[in-house]
């Protein structure tokens, strides 16, 4: 059992405006990546504005006060880079891998970008955005079959003013209503140094990278109210399942199962993370043996689990299968809800374990074989936990989960009461 | 608050280099292996000459098909056991097709690699097999490829195929092949096109700390009971132009987007052209600052992305541009394509532009050659196109060196805007009228 998930150096700063810089110098190949997390996501969103966190990420793409629209694209690209953004319920990362002489480049354009945003923003630019995101919902969930899976999962899941109760991708009617004043004060409120951490990973070291911090991001402001997400954290039991049936243009019977476990990054969550393993990840966890190889009910190329890394309230555990031909919708929902009852009762044994943290410690090495991937999980773990050493401990952490800690989980959060059940049913039927 | 107004350049820059390469024939095949030191994970790849080119015309999607069954037990264990076996050393077998080649490779810990390359050669060499599970798994393919071509995109890429390169031929059908023609293999074109290509030694690519690993050691292990040598492999393929440019449209009934796929043939791989004409792609749609996407996305709002792209393989390629498109606009948005890539065909490329693209083109090498993965797929391009160790160095020369007179002389010789056949995936009902009304070419219904 390995002692440490991060072998590579760590080294960390504060500057005076609050923005933790974090530094993991790594001289492998001439590259380096730099990682931005904002903790701002979906959560903090307030009814009406939903879709704004991920809208307002697009508008850091087009331009502020020293970068003109789309150049930021340009110069990374023409440096020589990758670059993206995500946004998910919990926040917001940025980030760009470039050749390592570029590093200046990139901080100067993060540091752009979070100081001088609002001056740029354009109606223009608004309403251009605004049409591209409405087509990625579009392409991404409404035209393709079950695509609108996780939409219909999350208000299942959590209860109305609940911060993960909506999806990140927002409504339509709310993206027609965000104006111009509301996303100004959007980037005034949330992108503040003291809001975020820097990460560079790669061919550099921590003090000039400390160095370049300072002359970039030194000189912008903190901010001191930073409002807080809504508290998730307790989500009342309802003593039921919640139950969804769609009828909609898919070509089989899909069933979802789902279950609110604990935050990601705790001890209970490290549990999920390998009892979803064992319970649906391969051809030897227990649902394809059971559902795809044994009674052959399911597709194989579809059936799985796995634990939605979420940290600010009991993160989703989701099971899913799809009916072969012939098969129907309740024989799959039996059989799917059979498998996840018998983690409660019927023991996983020591093969089932060991095959689950096997898969779990590739999993964690093919995220930490290259720069962005260490990048973004030392932004992490610096993020939601306030210390990017950490992040060693995650895979020792799921080595140590023993098969008495996946029973009992599976009988104090897995049972028929707390269950959400979300089933498809193609329109012939 | 203060913000520093100058942009920065660059740095001194560091030397580019491409991992050791190692190349040596060992137990009766090939090993290429390159030395990642300190790396934890290792990748070992088998490739094969059973790629999609050598399914027989009719049996599309046998090596699919023959993929899955893989892992329907060997020799030694069934199913199960197998499974087991190999996700208790933390991985999954995973294979790959393209046009070229068949992959089956493990990552793993370096520690496990020894026993994850036995497991490899096991099932790739002695496959069960059974009938019965070979009709399971292919019904099951068929099942699969349904679902997926549910989605939009598969049967707009199927007609756009078949238009380019003539469905009487392999490769003017689907890669993967279609419902209909996995549903009609038999368990025979399964065992036979296993004996005829998986038999045969192939070559065994390694990415990982060499220091830790026995490459001796695992060429025995993948080449034991391996035999016969290499297939000819077939010259480029000359595919002809259309005469006309054309729209075909493929009804989807009630989407709320429509789904583009332009394109038309080009040059194979080893064509000398490849290097500028793929800058010439790159400008126009291979990059999110392409000339593409900055219109119909970053001007327009009609789309979430659109890309166009120059693909080739050993035998042929194609030019071919893809979105998908609100669809209200789908008149225009093709218009618009239409109008980039002929006055990227006309008038060249800019200095600019050129700038930008060789320079990411060149960056990338480094940014993205960094998993033993991308390094194993790195080395897999080297032995499919007979490259030599330093292509990558030499590649990252010719993107940089490349001049405007270059890259503009191949957009006007490779693209080829009159030519286009344009597949537009959405509801018929709603576009069509626009469609023949934009005057781009005849509007065909794909029956």
């Amino acid at each position: 059992m390995p002692d440490s998930g991060f072998p590579w150096p760590i080294e960390t700063t504060r500057l005076d405006n609050g923005l933790r810089v974090v530094v993991s110098e790594d001289r492998t190949a001439p590259a380096v990546a730099v990682n931005l997390w904002y903790d701002v996501g979906s959560r903090h969103e307030p009814a009406g504005q939903t879709g704004f966190a991920h809208l307002f990420e697009h508008l850091m793409f087009e331009g502020s006060v020293n970068v003109a629209k789309t150049e930021h694209m340009k110069l990374i690209q023409g440096a020589g880079g990758s670059l993206n953004a995500t946004t998910n319920p919990d926040r917001t990362n940025y980030f760009e891998t470039v050749p390592a002489e570029h590093l200046e480049l990139a901080l100067w354009l993060e540091a752009d970008r979070m100081g001088g945003l609002v001056p740029a923003l354009t109606q223009q630019t608004l309403d251009n955005q605004r049409d591209v995101v409405k087509n990625e919902r579009r392409q991404r969930y409404e035209n393709v079959p079950y695509g609108d899976a996780w939409l219909r999962l999350l208000p299942l899941l959590y209860p109305p003013g609940h911060p993960y109760h909506h999806a990140t991708i927002g409504s339509m009617a709310d993206l027609n209503a965000a104006d111009l004043a509301t996303f100004q004060a959007f980037h005034s409120t949330y992108y503040a140094p003291n809001n975020a951490v820097l990460t560079v990973v790669g061919d550099t070291e921590a003090a000039e990278v400390f160095a370049l911090a300072d002359k970039y991001f030194g000189g912008l402001d903190a901010r001191a109210d930073i409002p807080a997400a809504p508290d998730g954290r307790t989500v009342p039991a309802t003593g039921r399942p919640a139950v969804e049936t769609v009828t909609a243009d898919v070509p089989a019977p899909r069933v979802y199962v789902a279950h609110r476990t604990h935050p990601f990054g705790t001890e209970g969550y490290d549990v999920t993370t390998v009892l979803a393993t064992v319970l649906g990840s391969g051809r030897g966890s227990r649902l394809y043996q059971r559902l795809a190889d044994g009674e052959r009910i399911a597709q194989p190329d579809l059936v799985g689990a796995y634990g939605v890394d979420l940290a600010h309230a009991p993160a989703p555990l989701i099971a899913t299968a799809t009916a072969r031909p012939g098969v129907s919708a309740e024989r799959l929902r039996d059989g799917l809800a059979e498998v996840v009852d018998e983690l409660a009762t019927v023991p996983v044994t020591a093969a089932e374990l060991d095959r689950a943290k096997a898969l779990l410690s590739t999993m964690w090495w093919r995220q930490m074989s290259t720069v962005d991937g260490r990048a973004d999980t030392l932004g992490r773990y610096a993020t939601q936990f306030g210390d990017p050493a950490r992040a060693a401990d995650r895979l020792p952490a799921w080595l140590a989960v023993t098969a008495e800690q996946i029973a009992e989980q599976a009988a104090e959060l897995l049972g028929a009461a707390d269950r959400v059940i979300l089933t498809y049913l193609p329109e012939e039927n | 608050m203060s913000l520093i107004a100058t942009r920065p350049g660059p740095g001194a820059a560091r030397a580019y280099r491409f991992p050791q390469v190692v190349r040596r024939p060992a137990a009766g095949g090939q090993v290429v292996a390159a030395h990642l030191p300190g790396q934890n994970l290792a990748v070992a790849l088998l490739l094969l000459d059973g790629g999609a080119g050598r399914e027989p015309v009719g049996k599309e999607g046998l090596g699919a098909v023959l993929a899955k069954a893989l892992e329907e037990g060997t020799a030694q264990r069934d199913a199960t056991a197998y499974a087991l076996a190999i996700e208790a050393l933390g991985t999954e077998l995973a294979t790959g097709l393209d046009w070229d080649s068949f992959q089956v490779s493990v990552q793993v810990p370096v520690d496990r690699l020894t026993a994850a390359v036995e497991l490899l050669a096991e099932a790739v060499r002695t496959p069960r097999l059974d009938p019965a599970d070979v009709l399971r798994v292919r019904d099951d393919e068929a099942t699969a490829l349904r679902m997926d071509w549910a989605n939009p995109g598969p049967r707009a890429d199927a007609v756009l195929r078949a238009e380019l390169f003539g469905a009487q031929h392999r490769w003017g059908r689907p890669l993967y092949g279609d419902p209909d023609s996995v549903a009609a293999l038999e368990v025979d074109d399964v065992t036979v096109f296993h004996s005829e290509w998986f038999i045969r030694p192939g070559t065994l690519v390694v990415a990982g700390d060499l220091e830790r690993i026995d490459l001796d050691a695992l060429a025995a292990t993948a080449f034991a009971g391996a035999g016969g040598g290499p297939a000819e492999r077939g010259g480029p393929i000359d595919v002809p132009l259309a005469g006309q440019r054309r729209i075909i449209l493929v009804d989807r009934p009630g989407s709320v987007q429509s789904t583009l796929r332009l394109g038309h043939p080009s040059p194979h791989r080893a064509h000398p052209d490849h290097v500028p004409m793929t800058l010439a792609g790159t400008v126009l749609g291979g990059a999110f600052t392409s000339r593409l996407n900055h219109l119909i996305r970053e001007v327009r709002g009609y789309t979430y992305g659109i890309r166009g792209d120059f693909a080739s393989s050993r035998r042929f390629g194609r030019f071919a541009v893809s979105s998908g498109v609100q669809t209200a606009v789908t008149a225009p948005a093709l218009v618009e394509s239409v109008g980039e890539i002929s006055r990227t065909q006309l008038t060249g490329v800019s200095e600019e532009e050129l700038e930008v693209a060789r320079s990411w083109r060149a960056g990338q090498l480094s940014v993205e050659l960094q998993s033993p993965r991308a390094i194993a797929a790195a080395l897999s391009t080297l032995v499919v196109h007979d490259l030599p160790d330093d292509y990558h160095a030499r590649l990252r020369e010719q993107l940089l060196a490349a001049t405007v007179e270059d890259v503009s002389a191949a957009a006007a010789t490779y693209l080829h805007p009159e030519s286009l056949t344009m597949v537009i995936e959405g509801d018929a009902a709603v576009i069509r009228d626009e469609l023949v009304a934009s005057g781009l070419g005849e509007v065909a219904d794909h029956t």
